[in-house]
């Protein structure tokens, strides 16, 4: 604990998933209650205690509002129901953890609930652009969809830094590795470099290996005080930081290098409100949509310099055992996409030693990130630390 | 995941774009085949997409301004799944830095060969009609 005013003050306290798949069969209206409810269960709390919601969505799920009232809430303390994707999926998070830390509200649950594979693929095949400013300029070239998107950052970040097709392989075949010892994961057959390299591509440079496995899934997370975490079920992990950015919106104007993510002008906030930097985390649950995305942000959070983020992963540095474990659920490309929640919900259960054959040993302190700011202009992330 | 992947399709005429108050001018003056971006009164810098205030300086005083139509490729992906209906396989889309100014880049379709295709390619503006009324920038090799 510190004086810092947010440092360490709200704690992760219950975590809850339902089970990943291709097809839920289910409204996200039920999967954001069943995740929440699991959450609530695994916190040692009841849905009484619940008096904040938080969420984030594209039009892709059910509304807050509509949440906060199937469970029964009449006098909410905090609403949020971010426009967003992945980029602001810690933004929701960091939000929860301020409603607390202020006494704005006492327990605020944060979901992410998506048919992503049966009902609404981010990546496009039929469904319509979003109605947004920027795309007008985007698909009458037949292009607006996120595998096109970080296609073109990747270039950049191959041009520019001499980064490579085996970089990227690297990293999701480290990923691989740790979902093979995940049980949730989708993907638990070991991938090879003859594997990734011999996949189709789906836009050049990004082959089928790069991509995350668009899932259904819910997923929640149950935030409230530091003080009372102590009294409940599960190890508390506490926010020891919270960090908003920007980012790049049509890849114009003002920022000549796409390989550098909004995350590089935000982290340094987020390390000093944490109070540790890069060499301290010992586990990181890093973005990945697209493998290029993970060692970008490796770089502008600081564990790599510019450009080496590849053969820091091609070392095996990520791996178990490395000098910074990444992505130890398999990532979205590994375990399932639900758009970053997953990524924090890992780094809880790294941190509450609960991971088996893919644990961290000791694990004290873990990065958890969105998406790095890419298209929706915004990016978050999270410092999580296990409370002594 | 299917090997082809996409409804896209070649017969289905692509989607064209819908201008909004902030970028009607810039629609209407590709479709008189002038290629205008909007320069700064106040700080001569350029941007893109149409805005009415400076990104640099916050001015709401601009000029719609001929460019050069030169530039170079800054990133470049070439599509292997039909993502949006109306495009034959594969097909390259391209940013490009503009010369004018290096953080000024448009997004558009590559009309070259796809393995000329490299970072720092110069490339120049062409002009494509696409519909009755609708023409887009698109870019060709420049060497």
């Amino acid at each position: 604990m510190s004086d810092h005013q947010f440092r360490d003050r709200a704690a992760i306290v219950g975590v809850g998933a339902t089970p990943y798949s291709k097809n839920s069969g289910v409204s996200t209206l039920t999967m954001a209650l069943r995740a929440i409810s699991a959450a609530v269960e695994d916190a040692g709390l009841t849905l009484d205690d619940i008096d904040g919601v938080a969420c984030h969505r594209v039009n892709d799920s059910a509304p807050a509002s509509i949440v906060a009232e199937s469970i029964g809430k009449q006098d909410l303390h905090f609403f949020l129901d971010q426009f967003g994707g992945g980029s602001t999926s810690h933004a929701i998070v960091g939000a929860a953890a301020m409603a607390v830390a202020t006494g704005q509200a006492e327990c605020v649950v944060c979901w992410r609930s998506v048919n992503a594979r049966s009902e609404f693929r981010m990546g496009g095949t039929g469904r319509p652009p979003p109605d947004q400013l920027e795309f007008q300029y985007q698909y009458p070239y037949g292009y607006a969809h996120p595998p096109q998107q970080f296609a073109m950052i990747a270039s950049e970040y191959m041009t520019n830094y001499g980064a490579t097709s085996e970089d990227f392989g690297a990293v999701a075949i480290a990923q691989r590795w740790y979902a093979e010892r995940n049980e949730r994961a989708l993907m638990r057959t070991p991938l090879t470099m003859e594997d990734y390299l011999a996949s189709r591509w789906i836009v050049e440079p990004l082959r089928l290996f790069d991509c995350c496995l668009e899932t259904d899934a819910g997923i929640a997370v149950v935030i409230t005080s530091a003080e009372r975490a102590r009294d409940l079920r599960q190890a508390p992990v506490t926010i020891s930081g919270a960090m908003w950015g920007s980012g790049h919106t049509l890849f114009s104007n003002r920022r000549p290098d796409l390989a550098i993510s909004g995350s590089a002008a935000a982290s340094p906030r987020l390390w000093a409100q944490a109070g540790v930097g890069p060499g301290e985390i010992d586990v990181a649950e890093i973005y990945d949509a697209f493998t290029p995305l993970v060692l970008i942000q490796m770089e502008d959070y600081g564990f790599c310099k510019k450009g080496e983020a590849g053969s820091f992963v091609r070392a095996g540095e990520t791996g178990l055992g490395g000098s910074l474990p990444v992505n130890t659920h398999g990532g979205h490309l590994s375990e399932g996409y639900v758009h970053g929640l997953n990524h924090c919900v890992e780094a809880v259960h790294q941190l509450r030693h609960e991971c088996g054959d893919r644990q961290v040993e000791g694990a004290e302190v873990a990065l958890s990130t969105g998406q790095g700011g890419y298209v929706m202009g915004n990016s978050s992330a999270v410092v999580l630390r296990r409370a002594p | 995941m299917s090997d082809a992947g996409g409804t896209g399709s070649a017969d289905v005429p692509r989607l064209l774009p819908n201008p909004d108050r902030d970028s009607q001018a810039w629609w209407d003056a590709l479709a008189r085949h002038e290629f205008v971006l909007q320069r700064c009164d106040a700080c001569a810098a350029w941007r893109w997409p149409p805005r009415e205030i400076c990104n640099r300086c916050g001015s709401f005083e601009y000029t719609w301004t001929p460019v050069s139509g030169k530039g170079t490729i800054a990133s470049w992906v070439v599509n292997h799944r039909a993502f949006l209906a109306g495009f034959e396989l594969p097909y390259a889309v391209v940013n490009v830095r503009l010369a004018e100014q290096d953080d000024c880049k448009l997004i558009g379709s590559f009309r070259g060969p796809i393995p000329s295709l490299r970072g720092g390619l110069p490339v120049r503006a062409v002009f494509d009609d696409v519909a009755e009324s609708v023409t887009l920038i698109s870019w060709e090799p420049d060497e």
